[in-house]
């Protein structure tokens, strides 16, 4: 569970990001984030993922405080959430095997465990096939099924997504979709920001509309909103 | 940690040196510098003691007395030194004596030959004079020249001279060797930063997905340690053969001017080896933290 209590982001440059933010979203749900670009979107997500620290309210992820969380211990909460990116940040010189592996390998998990858990992965993202190429040589909806495998390898119970589909085409986009969707039956709580109207009105999900650091609008089943 | 981690992160820090080849060479070059004019240091600074010990006993003067004084006068004379402050000991050696003691030391044939006891010595009485320390050796000499029936005072002041410059020496290393030490922490530091912006996005990941801060930091300290090991290796070898070379020079050479008494070459491996690896992994460690603590965000 995710809980946001009166939350504020001001970056140091007195930018107000978030002014007042009260949201709560359910274990399972599946939550769109929209609204126009500059609007608070990125770091309304940041705040879940303790990239960013709120500078008043508290964020609570499973009822921890991320602001209380002693720095040496921020990588158990961040282990908790995988992150999905517009530009995937996958590692340019290993294979998408080896990519997801190490994030399995960073968090020390046993070489012997590695292997199914990583193929197991990519072939829930589809990519059983093309475990060895090089993110050069697969496509942008390849790559961000990749950056998924990577995501939910650890088996988090949130995945997190900043404009997923920022970068793809409407068939690659619909792909990975269907590819969150079906994380999200699996148990995972799925947050995702995003641009893609048609998206947001097929899909019908909960849809949290923030517009200048404000929640405008927050509704089950809801529409995308905004002509763009 | 498991054993799989701490394999993975030699496997990293060794790829991170492989990848900075030259900016790792010339850090190592930098330790091996600095830890070579630190080993020199360490032999000096070991053998000091010794050296210092022996200008203890090369310290003492000897007062050359005028013909007109007697036996009697001498003996006195003695004794009235050895009443003089900061005088350890005197003793009177007579003519006779010192041709004992000079073809005890000296083993030049042609010189023994011409020395002889009796009418024809040529040798002065004369009274050996031990002060407390080197320091003080210049007022005792002043002393002793004060007195009645002295010829002249012959002090060995090259002992002074050599333990000055020592000591000096020992100074202008100490001085030298830690500019150096600082130099090569930098470089090792430098290399240790290229990696860090080699690995950024690695590093990015790998913050994402949970990995914990000392999970990430350490191929960095291992690769800096590592370097400050092999730069160790090199001067280590080095400094224990030529030091090998001279204790046996020194022990096979003359025996009379066995000024150096050279600390033994199986102690000296000892505290050479553990003090230079010591430091060098320190520096090589030292530098990976600047770095650290500079460029990797965590
Ligand atoms: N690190 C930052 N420092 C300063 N200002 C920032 C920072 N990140 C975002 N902002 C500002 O905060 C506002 C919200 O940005 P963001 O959360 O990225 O919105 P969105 O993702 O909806 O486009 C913008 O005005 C943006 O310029
Ligand atoms: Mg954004």
């Amino acid at each position: 569970m995710i809980e946001m209590h009166d939350v504020w982001k001001v970056y140091p440059n007195g930018i107000e990001a978030l002014r007042g933010v009260n949201i709560t979203i359910d274990t399972g749900e599946f939550v769109y984030v929209v609204g126009p670009s500059g609007a608070g979107k990125s770091s309304f997500i940041k705040l879940m993922y303790r990239e960013e620290k709120p500078t008043s309210g508290v964020v609570l992820i499973n009822g921890v405080n991320v602001k209380r969380v002693r720095d040496w211990k921020i990588p158990h909460l961040r282990r908790k959430i995988g992150v999905v990116f517009q530009d995937y940040k996958l590692l340019p010189h290993m294979s998408a095997y080896d990519n997801v592996a190490f994030a399995l390998e960073a968090v020390e998990v046993p070489t012997k465990q590695i292997q199914p858990r990583v193929e197991e992965a990519l072939e829930l993202v589809g990519l059983s096939d093309r475990m060895k190429a090089l993110p050069s040589q697969l496509s942008g909806g390849e790559q961000q099924r990749v950056s998924i495998a990577r995501a939910i390898v650890n088996n988090p119970g949130f995945i997190i997504a900043d404009e997923p589909t920022g970068n793809l085409d409407p068939e690659n986009s619909w792909d990975i979709m269907y590819l969150l969707e079906e994380i999200n039956m699996r148990g995972t709580t799925v947050v995702m920001a995003t641009h893609n109207k048609e998206i947001v009105n097929t899909m019908r999900q909960r849809v949290i509309a923030i517009e200048q650091g404000i929640v405008v609008r927050d509704e089950i089943g809801g529409e995308y909103g905004y002509e763009d | 940690m498991k054993i799989d981690t701490i394999r993975r992160h030699f496997r990293e820090a060794y790829r991170g040196i492989v990848k900075n080849s030259w900016m790792s060479f010339a850090a190592v070059g930098a330790v091996a510098v600095t830890l070579m004019i630190f080993g020199v240091f360490v032999i000096f600074a070991v053998n000091l003691g010794s050296i210092t010990d022996e200008v203890g006993d090369n310290v003492s003067m000897n007062v050359v007395l005028k013909d007109e004084v007697t036996k009697e006068q001498a003996t006195a004379l003695t004794t009235k030194i050895k009443g003089l402050p900061n005088v350890n000991d005197a003793r009177f050696i007579s003519k006779d004596e010192g041709v004992d003691e000079v073809k005890k030391n000296l083993k030049d044939a042609d010189f023994t030959r011409v020395l002889q006891k009796g009418e024809n010595n040529f040798l002065p009485n004369l009274i050996k004079v031990t002060p407390k320390n080197v320091s003080v050796s210049k007022g005792v000499e002043q002393a002793v020249k004060g007195l009645e029936g002295i010829e002249s005072v012959k002090n060995s002041n090259t002992a002074k001279e050599l333990l000055d410059s020592v000591l000096l020496f020992k100074n202008i290393i100490l001085v030298f060797g830690v500019g150096l030490a600082v130099l090569a922490a930098f470089l090792i530091s430098n290399t240790i930063k290229l990696t860090i912006i080699a690995r950024r996005r690695e590093i990015e990941v790998q913050r994402l997905v949970g990995a914990s801060n000392w999970f990430i930091r350490w191929p960095f300290f291992i690769e800096g340690g590592f370097i400050g090991f092999v730069g160790s290796v090199l001067p280590i070898g080095v400094l224990l053969l030529v030091y090998q070379g001279f204790v046996k020079m020194i022990s096979g050479g003359s025996q009379n001017t066995n000024l150096l008494q050279m600390v033994g070459f199986a102690d000296m491996a000892m505290y050479l080896t553990v003090s230079i690896l010591g430091i060098g992994i320190f520096i090589g460690v030292f530098g990976s933290v600047l770095s650290i603590r500079r460029f990797l965000k965590i």
